[in-house]
């Protein structure tokens, strides 16, 4: 068993909880914080294939992913300040008012 | 396989597992923030050191800054764990949750000991990337000449977020 195994099996744990926290949780800043824990397994496990594979491409993509999960957790950030302004909560069985 | 990355993936692995069931959104945020750190540990020890850095700095850092200080806004209580309440809910999740990890041990299982999906190797072996300067060199040379075009977009994305958050924090909607 090497580092990569390792690592490999460290993401695909990480992605398993990310999801279970997004299905299970129900605050929408919990939702957010696994969205981040999934984003992280996957960097993890490109960094390790890209590692192992001996190129660059790998970084240079999590880089990438960084960046756009900043902006995702800014914008989400921003919306849920918006939904708490107009509910009074941010739990997502209190924003029903799109249902008919 | 060194002991340290041992230690960081058992600690990274139990402090998932608390931010799943921790109550407390701070408790959570906390959890994540080691999640974070010990991945930037994991990056530093198997040699890539400017994705460590960008870890730390970014996601570490700047990121889980903003999220503590929106829980801080919010002001959020405790989180009723209802999830506890509907054992059906509940364990169905963790059904789905064991045949997602179980497919992905296998498609790891096809790769590392069948060797099924077989794939190119590149070029950038540790003797080359010591030869070429170090590897925050290799990525910076291929971030500014090979992928420069994805660099700008991706710059431009950036800006149109943060005028985004801007203004769907300041408009009052009705």
């Amino acid at each position: 068993m090497t580092n990569d195994i390792l690592l490999q099996i460290l993401a695909a744990f990480l992605f398993t909880i990310g999801m279970l926290v997004v299905l299970l949780r129900r605050d929408t800043i919990m939702i957010l914080m696994g969205i981040e824990l999934l984003l992280n397994a996957a960097n993890l496990s490109l960094v390790a294939f890209s590692k192992s594979a001996g190129m660059i491409e790998g970084q240079i993509q999590v880089f990438f992913i960084i960046t756009i999960a900043a902006a995702e957790s800014a914008i989400g950030l921003s919306i849920l300040v918006n939904l708490y302004r107009n509910f009074g909560s941010i739990k997502t069985q209190d924003a029903t008012s799109l249902k008919g | 396989m060194s002991v340290a990355i041992v230690i960081l993936c058992v600690l990274s692995a139990m402090l998932a597992i608390t931010m799943l069931f921790a109550r407390n959104p701070v408790t959570s945020a906390m959890c994540l923030l080691g999640v974070l750190i010990m991945t930037a540990g994991i990056y530093g020890l198997i040699g890539e050191h400017l994705v460590a850095t960008i870890q730390l700095v970014v996601y570490a850092g700047a990121i889980m800054v903003l999220f503590v200080f929106s829980i801080m806004l919010l002001n959020l209580n405790n989180e009723d764990t209802d999830y506890l309440k509907h054992p059906g809910v509940f364990y169905s999740a963790i059904l789905l949750g064991l045949v997602v990890f179980g497919f992905l041990m296998y498609g790891l299982n096809e790769h590392f000991m069948n060797h099924r999906m077989d794939y190119q190797h590149g070029q950038f072996t540790p003797d080359l990337i010591r030869e070429l300067g170090g590897n925050s060199k290799v990525l910076a040379h291929a971030l500014f000449s090979k992928f420069y075009v994805s660099f700008e977009v991706i710059s431009l994305a950036l800006l149109i977020a943060v005028v985004g958050a801007v203004v769907l924090a300041k408009r009052k909607f009705d």
